[in-house]
């Protein structure tokens, strides 16, 4: 049950996505990523990537244009 | 003031019109409404980076450059285009509404960050990448609106060969990409 971070604050699409299914995969079940993006794009895909992979995905909004993506690792 | 702020953000229509993006229909259907408001008004189809070449000779001229003499310039139209300065040109003034519509849309969506560069990688491939963007785009004269976007919906084979094209491009890049930034 450890919890990772993962900071892709300052990089495009699809950095942030590509890094995110890497570190998933070093994961192992009930771990949870903590990922930092600022583009809006990698906020949508990468989300919708854990999502489509069966995780538990939540947003949160930091500050302006910077968001928090937590993912939990269920499989 | 703040709880102002916050209750206007929460709005439904807020977030439906100005925070979440529109849906590819949405997008495919406002696109298709504007191609067809620039033809009527321009009387030719959408491009973006025609335009990028005049800024660019006359950004050349401003420092003492002449490009009269390049074939690329070389065209009546193109000598006109150039005479007739910024303001007089359609393209040019389009290739600004762009810029500021799409600063106007993270600022509503109040998604505005100045980002760092986290690398000295991320600014040679940007400076690469836009180089090599550019130039191909005149070679092909055209990017992924006036060569690809504009030609298919005009029923031009050019359009499919280039997207046949773009895709090679962008399995190239995303390998390379795969390789340098991962």
């Amino acid at each position: 049950m450890a919890e990772f971070t993962l900071d892709c604050l300052g990089e495009a699409c699809p950095v942030p996505l590509m890094r995110t299914e890497k570190k998933m995969a070093e994961l192992s079940v009930g771990d949870v990523l903590v990922v930092s993006i600022d583009h809006s794009c990698a906020m949508k895909n990468v989300p919708e990537w854990a999502r489509k992979q069966g995780h538990n995905v939540e947003i949160e909004e930091i500050d302006d244009g910077e968001w928090e993506v937590v993912i939990e690792k269920t499989k | 003031m703040n709880a102002f702020w916050l209750k206007i953000t929460s709005n439904r229509f807020y977030k439906r019109l100005l925070k979440e993006p529109f849906t590819y229909v949405t997008g495919a259907v406002l696109l298709a409404v504007f191609a067809i408001a620039h033809l009527a008004v321009f009387s030719k189809g959408w491009g973006v980076t025609s335009a990028f070449a005049d800024w660019g000779a006359w950004m050349y001229k401003l420092v003492g450059g002449n490009v009269d003499n390049w074939a690329y310039f070389s065209s009546e139209k193109a000598q006109k285009t150039l005479s007739g300065g910024f303001m007089n040109d359609g393209g040019s003034i389009r290739n600004l509404g762009i810029i500021l519509g799409a600063f106007l849309a993270t600022l509503f969506a109040s998604e505005f960050k100045l980002k760092k560069i986290k690398s000295k990688k991320q600014i040679v491939a940007a400076a690469l990448g836009g180089l090599l963007m550019g130039y191909g785009a005149r070679l092909a004269n055209g990017c992924n609106i006036g060569a690809l976007f504009t030609s298919i919906s005009s029923l031009s084979l050019s359009g499919w060969i280039f997207w046949l094209f773009l895709f090679g491009g962008a399995f190239i890049g995303s390998k390379l990409l795969a390789k340098y930034f991962m």
